[in-house]
């Protein structure tokens, strides 16, 4: 039978007062280090200079907001973690643990007297910190209580979030060390292992490629809010004239500011009380005498010891082979025996050092073989699944109709497609891909010997596709392909393949983006070799330089891509990049460019170049011309001799393979 | 009635009670011995709620201690390493006390001043550990507790501050009745202060009596023989130590009984000597594999 109690069954204010003064120094000093950001925009805008932002409120709201969308998450990330190692500090000393439950409150008093304790010092800074912004802002006539609102309701949010998550992670651990490792591996743990399982994988799968996926980055909270909170103003151009002179000008006036995506504050709030339950349900069930453990949560000893163990064996295995085994790795491929023995070094480093943790004691040793077994096993496992792409990750080659978009770099040339529209051209560079696939072993055979490039018969092409699914998911690939002159003349290989489908009419047309409204002329370079000197264009002058391109192309004098070193001899000692705003369907923007190649005969061209004056008649030369020399002829030469090779082979020899080519 | 039934504590694999059971009657002092790692501290700590048992019950005044509020605001503990916060002087804990027991007298914290002699207003931190642990007595009277509990208390306290303290508490328990459990790895400390006892080692109370029981049930006898001679041996003796012609027998029985036993072999003289509580205690162990040493050095 318990025994009533006239106390509050939640809340304890002697407590609540104990933790606060207890913990002043900390709130105390954050308040003073917040403090100096109202102060400082009280300076800025007593200077002459920010004068103008004096009665315009909406300068304001835009500064809370991205105070509030990207300096609050990192904040309180940091803060959160701080107030939580003082509040919960009681759990981690059997002495004062031993206090705190001896006395006659119950654990859910104990909970939510300590979590407002550590509310309350999250928020004093905040909220002195927003007073005194308010105060500048009334002082100021720059008061908007909208943009004052959404902040504090940002800033609440967040605060709760992260302290709700700190809270959850002080109840997982029992030793006040391993709390801020604990938290700051909740957080980034998402991130860490998507970079962990992206990098292994585009070590041993053919085409795969890029460190970090971002599929799970909402489980890392802060990376996702810094990436998806947004400041949204927009400025209006208004003709302005100066009080003194009667100067007419053009002057940008902020017209409205919101912070997109807002709601996802809401959302980590929610789950921020989910781990809040979590957090009370581990401590009802949390045994005082695990202050001091590592992990307090007697199930959760496994997912540790075993979950130190991968990342040690994924991430130490990672460094070993990039100390002792990279620099005798050929191609960019894995190589799996001395990856698994560095991932098995590694593994069983960490399988101790998560055991001794544990146990509180470096005598562990003695019946670990299990445990190292299941390492090896484990090590092995992911070595085997990967070298032998048990999931047949490198043959996946996504059907048109799964499609959504599809984009691809190659040929120095970005490419955009849509199913409606350019269903012949995907299913093109779907042969293309396919072509590849089935031709890993020539590409990762002969990019796999360290001289492949030195061959003049042999140039070198980037293929990257991006197929985004109908189902969300997004099927990524890059390669880097070797292309020889006798495989471009060969038919079904993806050097022909390639060749026909860059250099079609209609990649020729997409690759100029002409009449494409999705594409906006931005500006770009010329860079004149013989001056030594680049130049940036306006946008103005990069349309005007892609219609005279797309004259040329349609003449045929632009468009063909030349995919031998060898070949490019006769183009012009220029650079010319022109830069573009590409527009999707969602109204997402991003950045894109053309490089163009200028060669005899792109009369508009090269006329355009003259009219903007950044070149003259004597720009005009080759870098044959330019630099002239032995290296030239001797290059000719052997590429004449090579382009005679019939076949080659490699033979053996005192000081290794020998490759032999044969000429008829 | 402080009543603990066949409670199991397990630490990662080891056992620290093994269905250890005790019962403190109301308004006794009850003194709980045994050597460092019998589990005296353990299952004190199951009694002020901080441990919560594998098996068996925990119960004081009829009530499950875990997680019970009321009932702990009428217990009171001094644990023998007792918290207080870093930067607190006795006034801040006297304020964090009196915030969580509802009975907790000012006018008993002002009296208790005077006792103690420290300046309520000096940081805990600074002051020597026997003044600590005057101050853990200071609080813990003042919350008026019904029930004390005290893990090795006057370690660190000198003599006079010992006789002080224990005097404090035995008023208590006189004027309001207050049952005491008081643990200690030496029997001499507590054989001014209990009246009943319980023995503890490798996690099991292995017997406990009231003092009165345990005077009655054994007996220290002196005796000499005529002509020298030895200690016969149908007489059932525990133990057995000669000086002179003086035999000093220890049996299992009370005076009574002894004399009548001793008087058949005529001896030229027989005394019935008191026992002290180490003496009861070696005797009733002896033999058994229990660490008795330990609690009586």
């Amino acid at each position: 039978m318990q025994s009533k109690t006239s106390f509050s069954k939640y809340f304890n204010a002697t407590l609540f007062r104990r933790n606060l003064t207890r913990f002043w120094p900390l709130w105390g000093m954050a308040s003073f280090a917040g403090s100096l950001f109202p102060l400082a925009l009280l300076v800025q805008f007593l200077r002459d200079e920010d004068f103008y932002m004096w009665n315009r409120p909406l300068g304001f709201t835009e500064i809370y907001y991205y105070a509030a969308a990207y300096a609050v998450p990192v904040v309180s990330l940091l803060y959160a973690i701080l107030c939580a190692m003082l509040v919960w500090s009681y759990l981690y000393n059997s002495r004062s643990v031993g206090l705190m439950h001896t006395l006659p409150i119950r654990r859910e008093g104990l909970f939510f007297t300590n979590f407002l304790s550590g509310m309350a010092m999250m928020l004093i800074p905040y909220v002195i910190v927003g007073a005194l912004c308010v105060l500048v802002s009334v002082v100021s006539g720059c008061f908007d209580a909208k943009g004052l609102g959404v902040t504090i309701l940002a800033v609440l949010g967040l605060s709760f979030f992260y302290f709700a998550t700190a809270t959850a992670a002080a109840f997982i651990t029992g030793n006040v060390f391993a709390l801020p490792a604990v938290y700051f591996l909740l957080h980034f743990l998402a991130v860490m292992l998507d970079w962990l399982v992206c990098t292994f994988s585009q070590g041993f799968i053919f085409g795969l490629t890029g460190g970090y996926s971002g599929v799970v980055e909402w489980l890392s909270p802060t990376v996702y809010l810094e990436n998806h909170l947004r400041v949204s103003s927009t400025y209006e151009e208004v003709f302005q004239r100066a009080e003194l002179t009667g100067t007419g000008y053009y002057t940008g006036v902020l017209t409205s500011v919101e912070m997109e995506n807002l709601w996802l504050i809401g959302v980590y709030a929610l789950a921020g009380a989910a781990l809040l339950v979590i957090a009370w349900l581990l401590y009802r069930r949390r045994r005082s005498e695990s202050a001091g453990d590592v992990v307090a949560v007697g199930w959760m000893k496994p997912v540790f010891r075993y979950g130190v163990t991968g990342l040690a064996a994924l991430l130490g295995g990672l460094l070993l082979y990039e100390l002792f085994w990279r620099s005798f790795q050929e191609g960019r491929y894995y190589e799996v025996l001395p990856l698994l023995v560095c991932m098995l070094v590694a593994g069983a480093i960490g399988y101790y050092g998560a055991s001794m943790l544990l146990a509180k004691s470096l005598r562990v040793f003695r019946g670990s073989w299990r445990g190292l077994a299941l390492t090896a096993a484990g090590c092995a496992l992911v070595c085997a699944g990967l070298h032998f792409d048990v999931l047949g990750v490198a043959d996946r080659v996504p059907e048109v109709s799964r499609v959504e978009k599809m984009t691809l770099y190659t040929a120095d040339n970005n490419y955009t497609f849509y199913p409606g529209e350019d269903e012949a051209l995907m299913e093109r560079v779907r042969a293309v891909h396919q072509a590849i696939v089935a031709d890993r072993n020539y590409i990762m055979g002969t990019t796999g010997q360290e001289d492949w490039r030195s061959q003049p018969v042999i140039g070198d092409a980037s293929f990257h596709v991006t197929y985004y699914l109908s189902s969300g998911l997004k099927v990524n690939r890059n390669y880097y392909l070797p292309i020889s002159r006798q495989r471009l003349a060969q038919e079904g290989t993806y050097d022909n393949l390639l060749d026909s489908l860059v250099n079609s009419d209609e990649m020729k047309a997409r690759r100029i983006h002409l009449n494409d409204a999705r594409f906006a002329p931005t500006g770009g370079s010329v860079y004149v070799e013989r001056q030594n000197a680049g130049y940036d264009l306006s946008s103005r002058e990069c349309a005007a330089l892609q219609a005279a391109v797309a004259k040329d192309a349609a003449a045929g004098a632009w468009g063909d891509y030349q995919w031998l070193d060898a070949e490019r001899s006769e183009e012009y000692a220029l650079s010319l990049d022109l830069s573009f705003t590409y527009t999707d369907d969602e109204g997402d923007t991003s950045r894109d460019w053309i490089s163009i190649s200028v060669r005899p005969g792109m009369d508009n061209t090269i006329s355009c170049l003259k009219e903007l004056g950044f070149i003259t008649e004597a720009d005009l030369v080759t870098d044959r011309e330019l630099y002239p020399g032995d290296t030239w002829e001797m290059e000719e030469k052997f590429a004449q001799e090579m382009a005679a090779v019939e076949s080659t082979d490699v033979i053996g020899g005192a000081d290794g393979p020998t490759t032999v080519y044969v000429t008829g | 009635m402080i009543e603990v039934k066949n409670v199991v504590k397990r630490f990662d694999g080891f056992t620290a009670l093994d269905g250890a059971s005790l019962s403190v009657p109301t308004g006794s002092v009850y003194g709980l011995v045994g050597p460092n790692g019998a589990g005296k501290s353990t299952i004190i700590r199951h009694l002020t709620g901080i441990y919560r048992q594998d098996e068996g019950t925990v119960a004081i005044g009829g009530e499950d201690v875990w997680e019970n509020a009321g009932l702990k605001a009428r217990v009171a503990a001094i644990p023998d390493d007792w918290y207080y916060f870093l930067q607190s002087t006795v006034r801040d804990m006297m304020r964090f006390y009196k915030g969580f027991y509802p009975q907790f007298s000012m006018e008993r914290y002002e009296k208790l001043k005077e006792v103690f002699s420290i300046d309520e207003k000096r940081v805990i931190r600074r002051l020597s550990k026997g003044m600590q642990k005057q101050v853990a007595f200071w609080l813990a009277l003042s919350c008026m507790p019904d029930y004390l509990i005290l893990d090795e208390p006057v370690d660190g306290l000198d003599p006079v501050m010992r006789r002080q303290v224990w005097s404090l508490v035995m008023g208590d328990v006189a004027e309001r009745g207050t049952t005491v459990l008081v643990s200690s790895h030496n029997l001499r400390e507590l054989e001014d202060v209990c009246d009943h006892v319980g023995i503890m080692d490798k996690g099991k109370v292995l017997l406990e009596r009231s003092l009165a029981q345990l005077q009655d049930n054994m007996v220290k006898m002196q005796v000499v023989f005529r002509d020298g001679q030895e200690v016969p041996a149908d007489l059932p003796v525990l133990h057995v130590s000669r000086v002179g012609r003086i035999h000093t027998l220890i049996m299992r029985m009370n005076a009574q009984e002894a004399a009548t036993r001793l008087a058949v072999y005529d001896p030229m003289l027989v005394d019935a000597v008191p026992l002290t509580l180490e003496e009861i205690f070696i005797y009733e162990l002896g033999g058994a594999d229990y660490a008795v040493k330990d609690i009586v050095l």
